[in-house]
């Protein structure tokens, strides 16, 4: 207990020094104008930023809490357009727009916006204050993994990749498996071989994971955009009566709820916050069905999505700190930004790196009250943000997705490698192929063949001895859980699914 | 078309991209090989099980039948950006930045459906507020080209 509160403080030592507030400042910022934006996610922000942080050298730190900010800002952003134009600006904010939207419709718009905004601070901040008490615990237990419990592990957290989310299990495996090997091309660390490069020198250091993630999340989200007919929405803003002190205190044990589901769904890898937003919504909406007024504009209707999204957010987090194994897409990325920085996120990190695991805890901190108080007041002016029209806006994305490789690199081919990536995550998403494992198996795939390669030198090359000990199994017969129930409906026979 | 879908639906392309991709590491994989066998694993063996595993999930796309493929609203719009892209990745280090970038924006914004004389001022407003910001502001390196800029 008191270990954590000193830890923490030394956290905040870091998180509080005038580059790193300013940072936080702005991730929030732009972290909330992301969220608003149709089509650009904080994946998608964040792989943008990546190349610029290296480029400018910022320290680790400073970096994971500017790309943190975005990540956790979008949370809030994302319901703005859910409840004014029933549009949700990130895929876990649409069930925000079932009783938002309503409610914006019955002139209570301002009140829905309040709810929300409070309701992602409560979620988040609550998870922080869980996160800053479980990470350390969580990372002692895994130091005593060994190199084969890691297999089985990883293993366990992409087999889940095909069980959550919505797309079909085989295509969610299929593009974990693309990540591996695309993460296995240049020199083999192990062994000093030369793999999958085609002969060609560009490639011999591997695929660089800026180069990766503005592909297929910038370059290729406008290539989808661009295909489709032109379409231009004014926003427009609730007025009417604000939220009351009443309203608020009648919306807590929700919030309080949706926190719990929100940060245990997002601690389980694998599965992330569009995944928690709709069980918590389900969960409260079955609590009060008897009243019937979910649907139609419900408080708490809002309240609940909002907090178990910025909940799961920050629970993401938790096994990328101290597993380093990421629960989503978006802490893959950050997990490559980790990793681009040298740094290996896991059990260590607390020991070895306390300034960047602890500076990044309390920055959160931080972050979440910055992001209240901008958003309560400022959530007009991020609304007007979507009349922005698209010929502004998306030139000025691409340019910076470009400039932002080519600064890390100083390279065409890499350029041209981000065009092949971006023309790859518009086929995938056109075949409803999910691009984050994809992310996930890049950033796992090495680490995945590392401790493979240390289990069976430790076992001298005997495969039996993977399965030894009682976590091993234990993961292993969770993943052979994970991979078989997606398929249990192709085992049983079909029942008509067209209605 | 039948509630299935088409029998040559896009999740079986893929399928069969899949295959073809997974078949094309486990023959590339084949020709690793190292003088001396340091540890059991050796350079082939994981990439060849998750090919293996790629080649499977492939093979199961072909038996589900799927949704037709998706084609574009506007069907040239996607080819043409990547013809300006290209264009830029290529252009970039020869024109130096703010031509490349001027360029790159004219080109989108005309793509997304600004008139003329709005995508000109947008071209040239991106290029260069960017500059502005990269090499003024954040000192970071940029291809120089024929401008000196």
């Amino acid at each position: 207990m008191m270990e954590t509160f000193s830890a923490l403080g030394g956290g905040f030592t870091v998180a509080l020094t005038p580059m790193n507030l300013a940072l936080a400042f702005l991730g929030c910022i732009i972290g909330t104008a992301i969220g608003v934006l149709p089509g650009i996610g904080p994946l998608n922000a964040i792989a943008l930023l990546l190349p610029f942080c290296l480029a400018l050298r910022l320290p680790p730190e400073s970096a994971l809490i500017l790309l943190a900010a975005v990540y956790y800002g979008s949370g809030y952003g994302g319901r703005i357009t859910a409840i004014l134009l029933n549009m949700p600006g990130e895929p876990s904010a649409v069930l925000t727009t079932l009783d938002g939207h309503p409610l914006a419709k019955q002139g209570r718009g301002s009140a829905a916006l309040a709810i929300s905004g409070i309701g992602s601070f409560v979620g988040a901040t609550l998870s922080v204050i869980l996160m800053s008490f479980l990470s350390v615990p969580l990372a002692r237990i895994a130091v005593s993994f060994s190199p084969a419990d890691y297999v089985a592990l990883i293993a366990f957290a992409l087999s889940l990749l095909g069980a959550v989310g919505g797309a079909s299990a085989p295509k969610a495996w299929a593009a974990g498996c693309l990540g591996i090997l695309l993460a296995l091309v240049g020199v083999d660390s192990g062994t000093g071989v030369e793999r999958f490069t085609a002969g060609s020198i560009e490639l011999l250091g591997g695929i660089d994971f800026t180069v990766l993630a503005v592909g297929l999340f910038a370059i290729g989200e406008i290539l989808l955009l661009i295909e489709t007919k032109l379409r231009t929405e004014a926003a427009k803003l609730g007025k009417g009566q604000r939220l009351t002190f009443r309203e608020l205190v009648f919306c807590l044990p929700a919030m309080l709820r949706a926190t719990g589901i929100g940060f245990v769904i997002g601690v389980l890898p694998g599965a992330g916050a569009s995944v928690a937003s709709a069980l918590s919504y389900t969960a409260e909406k079955r609590l009060h069905e008897s009243e019937g007024t979910f649907g139609k504009g419900d408080l708490r209707g809002v309240a609940s999505p909002e907090t178990a999204d910025n909940a799961a957010q920050i629970g993401n987090l938790v096994p990328m700190l101290s597993l380093g194994i990421p629960g989503s897409g978006t802490t893959a990325v950050l997990l490559g930004a980790l990793l681009m920085y040298n740094i290996t996120p896991g059990p260590l990190l607390f020991t070895q790196r306390p300034d960047v695991a602890w500076g990044l805890i309390a920055s959160m901190y931080i972050g979440n009250a910055m992001l209240l108080l901008l958003n309560l007041p400022l959530v007009g002016i991020f609304a007007r943000l979507l009349t922005v029209p698209a010929w502004v806006l998306y030139p000025g994305v691409l340019a910076l997705s470009f400039a932002g490789v080519y600064a890390v690199s100083n390279s065409a081919f890499d350029l041209l490698m981000a065009i092949g990536f971006g023309v790859m995550g518009w086929l995938f998403r056109k075949l409803d192929v999910p691009l984050v494992p994809i992310v996930l198996g890049f950033v796992l795939g090495r680490m995945l063949e590392d401790n493979l390669r240390r289990a069976l030198s430790l076992s001298d090359g005997n495969v039996a001895e993977l399965l030894v000990s009682p976590v091993s199994i234990a993961l292993w017969v969770m993943t052979l859980v994970a991979v078989l129930w997606p398929l249990r409906a192709r085992l049983v026979p079909r029942r008509a699914v067209a209605s | 078309m039948s509630p299935e879908g088409p029998r040559l639906s896009a999740d079986r392309l893929l399928g069969v991209a899949l295959i073809v991709i997974a078949g094309l590491t486990l023959w590339s994989a084949q020709s690793l090989v190292v003088a001396f066998a340091a540890d059991p694993l050796g350079p082939k063996g994981f990439p060849s099980a998750v090919a293996t595993i790629l080649a499977v999930c492939g093979a199961l796309l072909l038996f589900g039948r799927g949704l037709p493929f998706a084609w574009p609203e506007r069907r040239a719009a996607p080819f043409l950006l990547l013809v300006v892209m290209a264009a830029y990745a290529l252009l970039l280090e020869p024109l130096g930045f703010l031509l490349a970038t001027a360029g790159l924006a004219l080109g989108v914004a005309l793509l997304f459906g600004a008139r003329l004389w709005m995508a000109l001022l947008t071209s040239a407003a991106t290029s260069a507020a960017l500059w502005a910001l990269f090499d003024k502001l954040l000192d970071l390196p940029l291809p120089k080209g024929i401008l000196g800029a």
